[in-house]
Protein backbone atom coordinates (compact mmCIF):
# COMPACT_ATOMS: atom_id res chain seq x y z
CA UNK A 1 0.00 0.00 0.00
CA UNK A 2 3.11 2.08 0.90
CA UNK A 3 4.19 1.77 -2.41
CA UNK A 4 1.50 3.85 -4.71
CA UNK A 5 2.99 7.01 -3.10
CA UNK A 6 6.39 6.41 -3.91
CA UNK A 7 5.71 5.54 -7.61
CA UNK A 8 3.54 8.52 -7.68
CA UNK A 9 6.23 10.24 -6.23
CA UNK A 10 8.60 9.05 -8.77
CA UNK A 11 6.49 9.54 -11.38
CA UNK A 12 6.54 13.11 -10.46
CA UNK A 13 10.20 12.92 -10.48
CA UNK A 14 10.44 11.35 -14.23
CA UNK A 15 7.75 13.96 -15.45
CA UNK A 16 9.73 16.93 -13.63
CA UNK A 17 12.84 15.30 -15.77
CA UNK A 18 11.37 15.59 -18.87
CA UNK A 19 9.70 18.28 -18.36
CA UNK A 20 13.43 19.77 -17.96
CA UNK A 21 15.04 18.07 -20.67
CA UNK A 22 12.05 19.74 -23.07
CA UNK A 23 12.58 23.22 -21.86
CA UNK A 24 16.76 22.70 -22.16
CA UNK A 25 16.39 21.42 -25.14
CA UNK A 26 14.32 24.15 -26.74
CA UNK A 27 16.48 26.86 -24.90
CA UNK A 28 19.24 25.49 -27.26
CA UNK A 29 17.27 24.83 -30.32
CA UNK A 30 16.94 21.22 -30.10
CA UNK A 31 13.87 20.04 -32.81
CA UNK A 32 13.33 16.37 -33.74
CA UNK A 33 12.94 17.04 -36.95
CA UNK A 34 16.03 18.96 -37.31
CA UNK A 35 18.00 15.80 -35.67
CA UNK A 36 16.61 13.35 -37.46
CA UNK A 37 17.75 15.26 -41.14
CA UNK A 38 21.31 16.23 -39.49
CA UNK A 39 21.78 12.52 -38.40
CA UNK A 40 20.71 11.32 -42.29
CA UNK A 41 22.74 14.23 -43.52
CA UNK A 42 25.72 13.11 -41.11
CA UNK A 43 25.27 9.25 -42.38
CA UNK A 44 25.66 10.14 -45.85
CA UNK A 45 28.25 12.45 -45.32
CA UNK A 46 30.40 9.34 -44.00
CA UNK A 47 29.23 6.63 -46.50
CA UNK A 48 30.50 9.01 -49.66
CA UNK A 49 33.29 9.66 -47.49
CA UNK A 50 34.07 6.29 -46.78
CA UNK A 51 32.96 4.86 -50.54
CA UNK A 52 34.72 7.96 -52.49
CA UNK A 53 37.42 9.35 -49.93
CA UNK A 54 39.00 6.46 -47.66
CA UNK A 55 38.57 3.63 -49.75
CA UNK A 56 40.32 4.52 -53.16
CA UNK A 57 43.24 6.14 -50.63
CA UNK A 58 43.72 3.19 -48.10
CA UNK A 59 43.96 0.96 -50.96
CA UNK A 60 46.32 2.85 -52.47
CA UNK A 61 47.91 3.31 -49.27
CA UNK A 62 48.10 -1.06 -48.14
CA UNK A 63 48.96 -1.62 -51.69
CA UNK A 64 52.27 0.81 -51.73
CA UNK A 65 52.81 -0.62 -47.73
CA UNK A 66 52.84 -4.05 -49.95
CA UNK A 67 54.74 -2.93 -53.23
CA UNK A 68 57.11 -1.53 -50.21
CA UNK A 69 57.94 -4.72 -47.98
CA UNK A 70 58.15 -7.29 -51.32
CA UNK A 71 60.66 -4.61 -52.53
CA UNK A 72 62.65 -5.01 -49.01
CA UNK A 73 61.83 -8.41 -48.88
CA UNK A 74 63.30 -8.61 -52.32
CA UNK A 75 65.79 -6.51 -51.51
CA UNK A 76 66.43 -9.21 -48.34
CA UNK A 77 66.44 -12.26 -50.26
CA UNK A 78 68.71 -10.51 -53.22
CA UNK A 79 71.19 -9.52 -50.63
CA UNK A 80 71.08 -13.23 -49.24
CA UNK A 81 71.55 -14.56 -52.40
CA UNK A 82 74.53 -12.33 -53.38
CA UNK A 83 75.96 -13.47 -49.87
CA UNK A 84 75.69 -16.85 -50.60
CA UNK A 85 76.95 -16.42 -54.17
CA UNK A 86 79.95 -14.33 -52.74
CA UNK A 87 80.45 -17.56 -49.88
CA UNK A 88 80.00 -19.80 -53.29
CA UNK A 89 82.26 -18.34 -55.17
CA UNK A 90 85.20 -18.00 -52.35
CA UNK A 91 84.95 -21.76 -51.98
CA UNK A 92 85.37 -22.38 -55.84
CA UNK A 93 88.27 -19.91 -55.85
CA UNK A 94 89.62 -21.41 -52.53
CA UNK A 95 88.90 -25.25 -53.73
CA UNK A 96 90.93 -24.10 -57.16
CA UNK A 97 93.60 -22.13 -55.81
CA UNK A 98 93.72 -26.18 -53.19
CA UNK A 99 93.75 -27.47 -56.88
CA UNK A 100 96.15 -25.16 -58.40
CA UNK A 101 98.39 -25.39 -56.09
CA UNK A 102 98.65 -29.61 -55.67
CA UNK A 103 98.82 -29.82 -59.69
CA UNK A 104 101.81 -27.44 -59.22
CA UNK A 105 103.00 -29.53 -56.64
CA UNK A 106 102.78 -32.53 -58.63
CA UNK A 107 103.87 -30.90 -61.67
CA UNK A 108 107.35 -29.73 -59.91
CA UNK A 109 107.63 -33.37 -58.44
CA UNK A 110 107.06 -34.97 -61.65
CA UNK A 111 109.86 -32.26 -63.19
CA UNK A 112 112.01 -33.29 -60.02
CA UNK A 113 111.69 -36.42 -60.95
CA UNK A 114 112.52 -35.95 -65.32
CA UNK A 115 115.02 -34.39 -63.88
CA UNK A 116 117.11 -36.70 -61.68
CA UNK A 117 115.96 -39.32 -64.54
CA UNK A 118 117.54 -37.18 -67.26
CA UNK A 119 120.48 -36.43 -65.14
CA UNK A 120 120.81 -40.08 -64.74
CA UNK A 121 120.44 -40.82 -68.45
CA UNK A 122 122.80 -37.80 -69.59
CA UNK A 123 125.47 -39.17 -66.82
CA UNK A 124 124.97 -42.22 -68.23
CA UNK A 125 125.17 -41.45 -72.02
CA UNK A 126 128.35 -39.13 -71.07
CA UNK A 127 129.80 -42.43 -69.24
CA UNK A 128 129.30 -44.29 -72.07
CA UNK A 129 130.65 -41.61 -74.52
CA UNK A 130 133.78 -41.19 -72.47
CA UNK A 131 134.07 -45.00 -72.12
CA UNK A 132 134.02 -45.38 -76.21
CA UNK A 133 136.28 -42.10 -76.35
CA UNK A 134 138.37 -43.93 -74.47
CA UNK A 135 137.94 -47.50 -75.78
CA UNK A 136 138.54 -45.82 -79.56
CA UNK A 137 141.47 -43.96 -77.98
CA UNK A 138 143.33 -46.84 -77.17
CA UNK A 139 142.53 -49.08 -80.12
CA UNK A 140 143.96 -45.52 -81.80
CA UNK A 141 146.47 -45.58 -79.75
CA UNK A 142 147.21 -49.03 -80.11
CA UNK A 143 147.35 -48.95 -83.77
CA UNK A 144 149.79 -45.57 -84.30
CA UNK A 145 152.05 -47.64 -81.45
CA UNK A 146 151.82 -50.55 -84.52
CA UNK A 147 152.33 -48.17 -86.94
CA UNK A 148 155.22 -46.76 -85.13
CA UNK A 149 157.08 -49.80 -84.68
CA UNK A 150 156.33 -51.21 -88.00
CA UNK A 151 157.74 -47.66 -89.46
CA UNK A 152 160.54 -47.64 -86.32
CA UNK A 153 161.71 -51.03 -87.42
CA UNK A 154 162.02 -50.07 -91.38
CA UNK A 155 163.72 -46.96 -90.46
CA UNK A 156 166.38 -48.84 -88.29
CA UNK A 157 166.79 -51.76 -90.79
CA UNK A 158 167.05 -49.34 -93.65
CA UNK A 159 169.15 -47.07 -92.16
CA UNK A 160 171.25 -50.44 -90.53
CA UNK A 161 171.66 -51.59 -94.13
CA UNK A 162 172.98 -48.44 -95.44
CA UNK A 163 175.43 -48.08 -92.67
CA UNK A 164 176.78 -51.43 -92.72
CA UNK A 165 176.67 -51.65 -96.17
CA UNK A 166 175.56 -55.04 -96.16
CA UNK A 167 172.32 -57.12 -96.97
CA UNK A 168 170.59 -57.79 -94.04
CA UNK A 169 168.90 -61.43 -93.61
CA UNK A 170 165.39 -61.80 -92.95
CA UNK A 171 166.45 -62.53 -89.48
CA UNK A 172 168.44 -59.52 -88.61
CA UNK A 173 165.92 -58.19 -90.16
CA UNK A 174 163.36 -59.34 -87.30
CA UNK A 175 165.76 -58.92 -84.85
CA UNK A 176 166.46 -55.35 -85.42
CA UNK A 177 162.71 -55.00 -85.65
CA UNK A 178 161.66 -56.54 -82.34
CA UNK A 179 164.63 -54.36 -80.51
CA UNK A 180 163.26 -51.28 -82.28
CA UNK A 181 159.62 -52.13 -80.96
CA UNK A 182 161.19 -52.55 -77.81
CA UNK A 183 162.71 -49.68 -77.29
CA UNK A 184 159.68 -47.31 -78.90
CA UNK A 185 157.74 -49.32 -76.20
CA UNK A 186 159.91 -48.65 -73.38
CA UNK B 1 61.84 -16.42 -23.38
CA UNK B 2 58.09 -17.03 -24.02
CA UNK B 3 57.62 -15.84 -20.71
CA UNK B 4 59.88 -12.73 -20.99
CA UNK B 5 57.72 -11.86 -24.52
CA UNK B 6 54.43 -11.86 -22.04
CA UNK B 7 56.27 -9.68 -19.85
CA UNK B 8 57.28 -7.02 -22.31
CA UNK B 9 53.85 -7.36 -23.90
CA UNK B 10 52.13 -7.03 -20.38
CA UNK B 11 54.61 -4.02 -19.58
CA UNK B 12 53.60 -2.53 -22.91
CA UNK B 13 49.95 -2.78 -22.85
CA UNK B 14 50.40 -1.51 -19.26
CA UNK B 15 52.14 1.43 -20.20
CA UNK B 16 49.40 2.10 -22.96
CA UNK B 17 46.51 1.75 -20.70
CA UNK B 18 48.16 4.39 -18.29
CA UNK B 19 48.44 6.89 -21.34
CA UNK B 20 45.26 6.12 -22.15
CA UNK B 21 43.99 6.98 -19.28
CA UNK B 22 46.12 10.06 -18.42
CA UNK B 23 45.20 11.45 -22.11
CA UNK B 24 41.24 10.64 -21.19
CA UNK B 25 41.83 12.94 -18.32
CA UNK B 26 43.39 15.74 -19.93
CA UNK B 27 40.57 15.42 -22.54
CA UNK B 28 37.95 15.48 -20.01
CA UNK B 29 39.27 18.19 -18.46
CA UNK B 30 40.07 20.03 -21.68
CA UNK B 31 36.22 19.58 -22.25
CA UNK B 32 35.00 20.14 -18.59
CA UNK B 33 36.81 23.76 -18.82
CA UNK B 34 35.80 24.58 -22.32
CA UNK B 35 32.01 23.86 -21.32
CA UNK B 36 32.25 25.90 -18.53
CA UNK B 37 34.02 28.31 -20.53
CA UNK B 38 31.38 28.57 -23.40
CA UNK B 39 28.39 28.39 -20.64
CA UNK B 40 30.45 30.96 -19.03
CA UNK B 41 30.93 32.65 -22.48
CA UNK B 42 26.78 31.66 -23.55
CA UNK B 43 25.50 33.39 -20.37
CA UNK B 44 27.47 36.43 -21.31
CA UNK B 45 26.09 36.32 -25.14
CA UNK B 46 22.84 36.15 -23.13
CA UNK B 47 23.37 38.54 -20.63
CA UNK B 48 24.61 40.72 -22.83
CA UNK B 49 21.99 39.53 -25.36
CA UNK B 50 19.35 41.24 -22.59
CA UNK B 51 21.57 44.34 -22.58
CA UNK B 52 21.91 44.71 -26.24
CA UNK B 53 18.22 44.11 -26.78
CA UNK B 54 17.50 47.47 -25.25
CA UNK B 55 20.26 48.38 -27.81
CA UNK B 56 18.34 46.76 -30.51
CA UNK B 57 21.43 43.75 -30.76
CA UNK B 58 20.18 40.81 -30.17
CA UNK B 59 23.39 38.68 -30.58
CA UNK B 60 23.39 34.84 -31.91
CA UNK B 61 20.00 33.17 -31.69
CA UNK B 62 20.25 29.47 -30.18
CA UNK B 63 17.78 28.13 -32.20
CA UNK B 64 18.96 27.78 -36.03
CA UNK B 65 16.83 29.87 -38.00
CA UNK B 66 14.50 27.63 -40.88
CA UNK B 67 14.47 29.13 -44.17
CA UNK B 68 11.57 28.06 -46.81
CA UNK B 69 13.02 26.07 -49.87
CA UNK B 70 9.78 25.62 -51.74
CA UNK B 71 7.79 23.20 -50.18
CA UNK B 72 10.50 22.20 -47.69
CA UNK B 73 11.83 23.61 -44.44
CA UNK B 74 15.95 23.94 -43.89
CA UNK B 75 17.63 25.23 -41.02
CA UNK B 76 20.58 27.87 -42.75
CA UNK B 77 23.13 25.07 -40.64
CA UNK B 78 21.70 22.65 -42.83
CA UNK B 79 22.69 24.25 -45.73
CA UNK B 80 25.86 24.91 -44.58
CA UNK B 81 26.50 21.30 -43.64
CA UNK B 82 25.45 20.47 -47.65
CA UNK B 83 27.16 22.78 -48.70
CA UNK B 84 30.65 21.56 -46.45
CA UNK B 85 29.81 17.72 -47.23
CA UNK B 86 29.28 18.27 -51.43
CA UNK B 87 32.72 20.52 -51.17
CA UNK B 88 34.64 17.72 -48.87
CA UNK B 89 33.59 14.86 -51.26
CA UNK B 90 33.99 16.97 -54.59
CA UNK B 91 37.75 17.42 -53.23
CA UNK B 92 38.28 13.88 -52.08
CA UNK B 93 36.41 13.07 -55.79
CA UNK B 94 39.06 14.97 -57.55
CA UNK B 95 41.94 14.26 -55.24
CA UNK B 96 41.18 10.53 -56.46
CA UNK B 97 39.95 10.54 -59.83
CA UNK B 98 43.11 9.02 -61.37
CA UNK B 99 45.50 7.74 -58.46
CA UNK B 100 48.62 7.83 -59.31
CA UNK B 101 51.35 5.55 -57.85
CA UNK B 102 53.55 8.78 -57.08
CA UNK B 103 51.07 11.24 -55.46
CA UNK B 104 51.00 14.87 -56.46
CA UNK B 105 48.69 18.61 -55.74
CA UNK B 106 44.92 17.46 -54.55
CA UNK B 107 46.06 13.61 -54.42
CA UNK B 108 49.31 14.34 -52.37
CA UNK B 109 46.78 16.53 -49.63
CA UNK B 110 44.59 14.34 -49.52
CA UNK B 111 46.41 10.82 -48.89
CA UNK B 112 48.44 12.74 -46.13
CA UNK B 113 45.07 13.69 -44.72
CA UNK B 114 43.78 10.22 -44.66
CA UNK B 115 47.00 8.86 -43.72
CA UNK B 116 48.16 11.09 -41.16
CA UNK B 117 44.59 10.38 -39.67
CA UNK B 118 44.72 6.44 -39.85
CA UNK B 119 48.17 6.16 -38.65
CA UNK B 120 47.25 8.42 -35.37
CA UNK B 121 43.98 6.80 -34.38
CA UNK B 122 46.47 3.54 -35.23
CA UNK B 123 48.54 4.53 -32.86
CA UNK B 124 46.11 5.28 -29.85
CA UNK B 125 43.31 2.72 -30.36
CA UNK B 126 45.14 -0.05 -32.23
CA UNK B 127 45.84 -1.60 -35.87
CA UNK B 128 42.41 -3.77 -35.30
CA UNK B 129 39.76 -1.86 -33.96
CA UNK B 130 41.17 1.42 -36.28
CA UNK B 131 40.34 -0.88 -40.00
CA UNK B 132 36.69 -1.08 -38.38
CA UNK B 133 35.84 2.54 -36.83
CA UNK B 134 38.53 4.77 -39.22
CA UNK B 135 35.50 5.95 -41.70
CA UNK B 136 33.88 7.23 -38.89
CA UNK B 137 36.12 9.22 -36.78
CA UNK B 138 38.03 10.02 -39.81
CA UNK B 139 34.86 11.85 -40.90
CA UNK B 140 33.93 13.19 -37.88
CA UNK B 141 37.45 15.04 -37.42
CA UNK B 142 37.01 16.01 -41.21
CA UNK B 143 33.84 17.15 -41.29
CA UNK B 144 33.37 19.22 -37.98
CA UNK B 145 36.87 20.55 -38.85
CA UNK B 146 35.90 22.05 -42.24
CA UNK B 147 32.72 22.61 -40.50
CA UNK B 148 33.80 25.34 -37.77
CA UNK B 149 36.31 26.60 -40.63
CA UNK B 150 33.46 26.70 -42.86
CA UNK B 151 31.79 28.82 -40.44
CA UNK B 152 34.68 31.51 -40.05
CA UNK B 153 34.32 32.70 -43.84
CA UNK B 154 33.14 36.10 -44.21
CA UNK B 155 29.13 36.05 -45.19
CA UNK B 156 28.14 33.21 -42.67
CA UNK B 157 26.41 34.85 -40.22
CA UNK B 158 26.37 38.34 -41.53
CA UNK B 159 24.54 37.71 -45.06
CA UNK B 160 20.73 37.18 -44.43
CA UNK B 161 17.13 38.90 -43.60
CA UNK B 162 16.88 41.30 -40.21
CA UNK B 163 14.40 44.20 -39.02
CA UNK B 164 15.35 47.65 -40.59
CA UNK B 165 15.81 50.40 -38.29
CA UNK B 166 14.99 53.95 -38.77
CA UNK B 167 17.39 54.75 -41.11
CA UNK B 168 16.72 51.50 -43.22
CA UNK B 169 19.90 49.81 -42.19
CA UNK B 170 20.17 46.38 -40.49
CA UNK B 171 21.70 46.57 -37.61
CA UNK B 172 21.50 42.53 -36.63
CA UNK B 173 20.76 39.90 -38.99
CA UNK B 174 17.83 37.99 -37.47
CA UNK B 175 18.10 35.24 -39.91
CA UNK B 176 21.39 34.22 -41.57
CA UNK B 177 21.40 32.50 -44.84
CA UNK B 178 24.34 30.41 -43.58
CA UNK B 179 25.32 29.67 -39.77
CA UNK B 180 28.12 27.71 -38.23
CA UNK B 181 27.14 23.87 -38.45
CA UNK B 182 28.47 22.89 -35.33
CA UNK B 183 26.69 25.87 -33.43
CA UNK B 184 23.31 24.35 -34.26
CA UNK B 185 22.95 21.59 -31.50
CA UNK B 186 20.64 19.27 -33.30
CA UNK B 187 24.06 18.79 -35.54
CA UNK B 188 26.36 18.06 -32.91
CA UNK B 189 23.62 16.02 -30.98
CA UNK B 190 23.04 13.90 -33.95
CA UNK B 191 26.96 13.03 -34.40
CA UNK B 192 26.97 12.39 -30.33
CA UNK B 193 24.07 10.08 -30.88
CA UNK B 194 25.70 8.39 -34.74
CA UNK B 195 28.59 7.60 -32.25
CA UNK B 196 26.82 6.01 -29.40
CA UNK B 197 24.84 3.74 -31.64
CA UNK B 198 28.38 2.87 -33.27
CA UNK B 199 30.20 2.30 -29.78
CA UNK B 200 27.43 0.23 -28.77
CA UNK B 201 27.36 -2.11 -32.15
CA UNK B 202 31.35 -1.80 -31.31
CA UNK B 203 31.23 -3.06 -28.18
CA UNK B 204 28.73 -5.59 -28.68
CA UNK B 205 30.82 -7.32 -31.77
CA UNK B 206 34.00 -7.10 -29.44
CA UNK B 207 32.67 -8.55 -26.46
CA UNK B 208 29.42 -10.18 -27.00
CA UNK B 209 26.45 -9.78 -24.80
CA UNK B 210 27.54 -11.03 -22.12
CA UNK B 211 31.05 -9.60 -22.27
CA UNK B 212 29.59 -5.70 -22.34
CA UNK B 213 27.57 -6.42 -19.46
CA UNK B 214 31.13 -8.06 -17.25
CA UNK B 215 33.13 -5.18 -18.82
CA UNK B 216 30.19 -2.66 -17.15
CA UNK B 217 29.36 -4.45 -13.90
CA UNK B 218 32.38 -7.25 -13.49
CA UNK B 219 34.86 -7.25 -10.95
CA UNK B 220 38.48 -5.59 -12.04
CA UNK B 221 41.96 -7.24 -10.17
CA UNK B 222 42.22 -10.90 -8.70
CA UNK B 223 40.69 -10.88 -5.37
CA UNK B 224 40.04 -14.11 -3.29
CA UNK B 225 37.52 -14.98 -0.73
CA UNK B 226 35.63 -12.27 0.98
CA UNK B 227 37.29 -9.66 -0.80
CA UNK B 228 35.82 -10.44 -3.77
CA UNK B 229 32.25 -10.62 -2.72
CA UNK B 230 33.12 -6.87 -1.61
CA UNK B 231 34.44 -6.23 -4.97
CA UNK B 232 31.62 -7.72 -6.71
CA UNK B 233 29.40 -5.47 -4.95
CA UNK B 234 31.84 -2.47 -5.07
CA UNK B 235 32.04 -3.10 -9.20
CA UNK B 236 28.07 -3.09 -9.41
CA UNK B 237 27.47 -0.27 -7.99
CA UNK B 238 30.15 1.22 -10.11
CA UNK B 239 28.60 -0.28 -13.24
CA UNK B 240 25.97 1.28 -12.27
CA UNK B 241 28.22 4.85 -11.94
CA UNK B 242 29.72 3.67 -15.22
CA UNK B 243 26.03 3.41 -17.06
CA UNK B 244 25.21 6.91 -15.99
CA UNK B 245 28.29 8.38 -17.76
CA UNK B 246 27.71 6.73 -20.41
CA UNK B 247 24.27 8.04 -21.09
CA UNK B 248 25.73 11.51 -20.11
CA UNK B 249 28.64 10.86 -23.32
CA UNK B 250 26.47 12.11 -26.09
CA UNK B 251 25.14 14.83 -23.80
CA UNK B 252 28.78 16.12 -23.06
CA UNK B 253 30.23 15.91 -26.50
CA UNK B 254 27.59 17.60 -27.97
CA UNK B 255 27.49 20.36 -25.57
CA UNK B 256 31.05 21.00 -25.62
CA UNK B 257 31.21 21.35 -29.13
CA UNK B 258 28.09 22.84 -29.73
CA UNK B 259 29.10 25.71 -26.45
CA UNK B 260 32.38 26.09 -28.59
CA UNK B 261 31.78 27.22 -31.80
CA UNK B 262 27.94 28.77 -30.77
CA UNK B 263 30.49 30.99 -28.08
CA UNK B 264 33.59 31.72 -30.52
CA UNK B 265 30.72 32.78 -33.08
CA UNK B 266 28.66 35.01 -30.73
CA UNK B 267 32.34 36.54 -29.57
CA UNK B 268 33.13 37.23 -32.65
CA UNK B 269 29.83 38.94 -33.38
CA UNK B 270 30.59 40.80 -30.13
CA UNK B 271 34.06 42.26 -30.96
CA UNK B 272 32.73 43.28 -34.44
CA UNK B 273 30.11 44.95 -32.94
CA UNK B 274 32.16 46.87 -29.70
CA UNK B 275 33.23 49.95 -31.66
CA UNK B 276 31.13 50.09 -34.53
CA UNK B 277 33.68 51.95 -36.76
CA UNK B 278 36.72 49.46 -36.00
CA UNK B 279 34.62 46.59 -36.59
CA UNK B 280 37.01 44.98 -39.55
CA UNK B 281 39.85 45.15 -37.46
CA UNK B 282 39.06 44.20 -33.52
CA UNK B 283 37.81 40.13 -34.78
CA UNK B 284 40.60 39.49 -36.84
CA UNK B 285 42.79 38.25 -33.91
CA UNK B 286 39.68 36.10 -32.47
CA UNK B 287 39.66 34.96 -35.85
CA UNK B 288 43.02 33.34 -36.03
CA UNK B 289 41.84 31.96 -31.87
CA UNK B 290 38.87 30.64 -33.85
CA UNK B 291 40.45 28.61 -36.32
CA UNK B 292 42.59 26.67 -33.78
CA UNK B 293 39.32 26.65 -31.46
CA UNK B 294 38.09 24.50 -34.68
CA UNK B 295 41.03 22.07 -34.91
CA UNK B 296 41.18 21.52 -31.20
CA UNK B 297 37.48 20.46 -30.86
CA UNK B 298 37.59 18.34 -34.29
CA UNK B 299 40.53 16.42 -32.02
CA UNK B 300 38.78 16.46 -29.03
CA UNK B 301 35.15 15.18 -30.25
CA UNK B 302 37.39 12.33 -32.22
CA UNK B 303 40.01 11.50 -29.42
CA UNK B 304 37.19 10.95 -26.80
CA UNK B 305 34.70 8.77 -29.20
CA UNK B 306 38.40 6.91 -30.41
CA UNK B 307 38.97 6.43 -26.57
CA UNK B 308 35.53 5.81 -25.76
CA UNK B 309 35.28 3.06 -28.34
CA UNK B 310 38.82 1.40 -27.28
CA UNK B 311 38.14 1.64 -23.60
CA UNK B 312 34.97 -0.68 -24.44
CA UNK B 313 36.95 -2.59 -26.77
CA UNK B 314 39.90 -3.14 -25.23
CA UNK B 315 38.69 -5.66 -22.75
CA UNK B 316 37.97 -8.28 -24.97
CA UNK B 317 41.67 -7.96 -27.19
CA UNK B 318 43.24 -8.21 -23.36
CA UNK B 319 41.79 -10.94 -22.89
CA UNK B 320 42.91 -12.92 -26.14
Amino acid sequence: MTFIPVLAAESGIVDALVESTRRTGETFGFNAWLFFSQIISFCIVAFLLQKFAYKPILTILEERRKRIADGLANADKIKQQLAESEQRYQEILTKANAEAQKMIDEARASAAVVKDRETQRAISEAEQILTKAREAAALEHTKMLGDLKREVGRLVIGTTAKVTGKVLTADDQKRLSEEAAREVAA
Amino acid sequence: MSNSVHYIHALTGFGRAIRLLALTFVLVLAGLGAVALAADEAHAGEAGHGAHAEHKHHGLSPDAPRIQVGPFSVTNSMIVTWIVAIGVIGFAQYATRSIKDVPDGAQNFWEWLVESLHNFLESIIGPDLVKKTFWFFATLFIFILFTNWAGLIPGVGTIGWGIPNAQGGLDHISRPLFRGVNADLNMTLAMAVIFFVCWVVWALQANGPGGFVMHIFGPKGKTEGFMKVMMIAVFIVVGFLEIVSIMFRPVSLSFRLYGNVFAGESMLESMAALVPSLGWLIPVPFYFMELLVGIVQALVFMLLTAVFTLLICQHEEGRH
